[in-house]
């Protein structure tokens, strides 16, 4: 059997090519997982923001319909015990032709 | 590079032997492998990719939400909200008994009916890949629902539409259905901006189904935003006024519009009966928009048009008289009778008055070829053009087809016009002679304007239909006397110049092919102040019991509205009112005096 003998160099050339295979596979490994765990958080971040801007439109809403002229009429009477102005208790400020 | 020769025998007999038969079983097991390889790669290639791509790979439709509608200050008045639909999709291998288990367990949470338990336990035994079990339940309600794990229950996001002001400006907004497509009002004729265009993404997932990775394949459009020309608080003010004035009169129904006079934007639109769009569709009889889609004879009101006629087509002097001692009159096989006996009136006077047998004469001396020629320059018979679907045009019959008694078109009968198209003939004379198209939609947001700053531009599309002059004449001669000592009288506001007219009609009865001596429409249209018109507005009730005039009816509701428009857009008293007191700030002492 003939035994092919290498020189140091020749196996630290290879191992060097190894290493830098190894590396880049590696590399390319830890890319790709990181990407995805990215990919997750960006995702959970966009829900997120989402969720908030969901949130935020109905809390609008829910403001309009707290603030709706029905309502605050029905307030001002049933709670707040208060009447609709007469005519002749409204005072005018301004331009008035005597 | 050196080569070693070694000359001594590697390997035994025996060994030989050993490994020729791990190298034979080392191959044989290659071999296998190689053609479960060929056989996953090729072979069954496009089948197991289709299972890989419906593991990790998900097309969906993304459907964007619908857009908000606002009123002209920015309030929201219909907003899409996030809800949750929930389906049933069988297990694979799950028997029948444990699929409608699911439901049964869902019956107490959801609230489930049993006609609605019967159509799930139906759709299951039909074997039906996906059921609808209730859509758009509130978020809180899904969320429980998520927590129980139920086989064969998915939950899917949706939106659902949402109208915070409830009842207000019900028959303007429309309604949407189920699926979130604009049914009526508003919310159909913008149905195309409203809705926007759906989108696609590819979704990525990991072996548990987690999302990691998103590519958007058609970019969503989200639906458009829309401004109304409504203004809440009016809005609100002319539902109430309105709402009360049935209940008073135990009306059949009503309807008040209000518009701004120069550009024609309807700043509230109130119909009776009414109904909250959050639970659309309503009944039959509370979906009608009695200001648009609702044609009726109008009575007096129409004479607004008459008056025109004499005077720009006729010529007739303000100075002519009438006979009206008689109080009724027969013409054409018809005859025609005032409230009250009259006596003679003046020109103006007829119209103050509201003589039916005074108009008659004047229509006489019009003519029906003049007559018509206005009423159609007014537009009658035509729909005005709103942007809000199903308007009525109305009938006006054509001149050949007139008849000696159409001539009663002069006073409101033998022609059909919704409360809209009268409010924009008595429009006519708050613009000085222009007609406008009346609208309620604005896409695009709406530049903070108040409406008393007279800022607002006028229509572009207006038309004149007579001359400033007459209109200003016939303000000032008829209309705003109308109010003053007419039968409009209980219109008039202290402090305040108003002009209007009066409508009775009388409604045609089917069964006893007569008019009616018990049923009405009474009306009031009219516009203030009667200078510097601010809004222009009609009152519409339908069949009121006890009093039947518009005078009576109709007239003290477009007074109170007037009265509190007014005051919310600032506008001062032209004349301090008796008993009014006059208040100024002095800068000094800062009492008032």
């Amino acid at each position: 059997m003939v035994r092919k003998k290498y020189s140091w160099k020749h196996v630290l050339l290879v191992a060097g090519l190894a290493i830098l295979f190894l590396g880049n596979i590696t590399f390319y490994i830890w890319y790709q997982s990181e990407s995805i765990r990215l990919g997750y958080k960006i995702h959970d971040l966009e829900n997120q923001l989402e969720k908030r801007q969901e949130e935020i439109k109905l809390l609008e809403a829910k403001k309009e319909a707290l603030l709706s002229p029905d309502r605050i009429d029905r307030l001002a009477k049933d709670e707040l015990n208060l009447q609709e102005v007469k005519p002749e208790q409204i005072i005018f400020e301004g331009e008035i032709e005597k | 590079m050196k080569i070693v020769v070694d000359r001594s025998p590697v390997l035994s007999g025996q060994n030989r032997k050993k490994t020729r038969m791990i190298f034979i079983f080392l191959l044989a097991w290659f071999l296998v492998i190689g053609f479960r390889l060929i056989d996953l790669q090729v072979l069954n290639h496009k089948k197991l990719k289709q299972e890989v791509i419906e593991q990790n790979q998900d097309l969906i439709t993304i459907w964007p939400t619908r857009g908000t509608i606002f009123d002209r200050q920015g309030r929201i008045l219909a907003r899409s909200l996030p809800a949750v639909s929930i389906f049933f999709s069988p297990t694979r291998g799950e028997d029948l008994k444990d699929q409608l288990k699911s439901i049964y367990e869902l019956k107490s949470i959801l609230n489930l009916s049993e006609t609605e338990i019967n159509r799930l336990v139906n759709s299951i035994e039909k074997r039906k890949r996906f059921t609808w079990v209730k859509r758009k339940i509130p978020l809180e309600q899904a969320e429980k629902i998520k927590g129980l794990k139920l086989s064969g229950i998915y939950l899917i996001n949706e939106n659902k539409r949402f109208y915070p002001q409830g009842r207000l400006a019900a028959h303007v907004l429309g309604g949407v259905n189920i699926d979130d497509a604009g049914l009526a009002g508003v919310e159909y004729y913008y149905d195309s901006a409203l809705r926007g265009r759906e989108g696609q993404q590819l979704i990525m997932r990991d072996a548990r189904r987690k999302e990691y990775y998103i590519e958007t394949i058609k970019e969503t459009q989200p639906g458009q935003d829309i401004y109304l020309t409504i203004d809440s608080n009016l809005q609100y003010l002319a539902e109430k006024e309105l709402r009360q004035a049935i209940e008073k009169f135990k009306a059949s129904w009503g309807t008040v519009i209000i518009m701004s006079p120069a550009s024609g934007e309807i700043l509230a639109m109130a119909s009776y009966p009414d109904y909250d769009p959050n639970y659309f569709p309503p009944p039959p009889e509370a979906m009608v928009n009695r200001a648009i889609q609702y044609t009726y004879e109008p009575g007096s009101t129409a004479k607004v048009v008459t008056a025109a006629a004499a005077r720009e087509l006729a010529g007739i002097s303000y100075n002519t008289y009438y006979d009206c001692r008689t109080g009724s009159m027969t013409f054409g096989g018809t005859s025609v009778r005032d409230h009250v006996r009259l006596g003679i009136l003046s020109f103006p006077d007829v119209f103050i008055h509201s003589s039916n047998v005074g108009s008659i004469q004047i229509a006489e001396i019009i003519g029906e070829k003049n007559l018509y020629h206005m009423f159609k320059a007014f537009q009658f018979g035509e729909k005005t053009g709103i942007d809000l679907p199903g308007e009525e045009a109305g009938i006006v019959h054509p001149l050949e087809k007139w008849r000696k008694s159409s001539l009663r078109v002069a006073i409101g009968y033998e022609l059909a016009a919704t409360p809209l198209q009268i409010l924009r003939a008595m429009n006519v004379y708050a613009t000085g002679g222009y007609l406008v198209r009346p609208k309620v939609g604005l896409i695009g947001p709406y530049t903070q304007q108040n409406i008393s700053d007279g800022s607002l531009r006028s229509d572009e599309s207006r038309q004149p239909v007579i001359s400033e002059k007459t209109a200003r004449e016939l303000v000032d001669l008829v209309f705003k006397p109308a109010v003053e000592r007419g039968t409009g009288n209980q219109a008039r506001l202290d402090g305040y110049e108003l002009a209007g007219k009066t409508g009775t009609a009388q409604k045609f009865d089917p069964a006893l092919r007569a008019y009616s001596i018990s049923r009405h429409v009474a009306s009031f249209v009219g516009f203030a102040p009667a200078d510097h018109p601010l809004i222009s507005m009609i009152v519409v009730i339908d069949e009121p019991k006890g009093p039947q005039y518009g005078g009576q009816v109709a007239a003290p509701v477009f007074r109170e509205i007037a009265r509190k428009a007014l005051l919310y857009y600032h506008e001062p008293p032209q004349k301090l009112p008796e008993n009014m007191i006059l208040a100024r700030q002095t800068k000094e002492s800062g009492v008032t005096d």
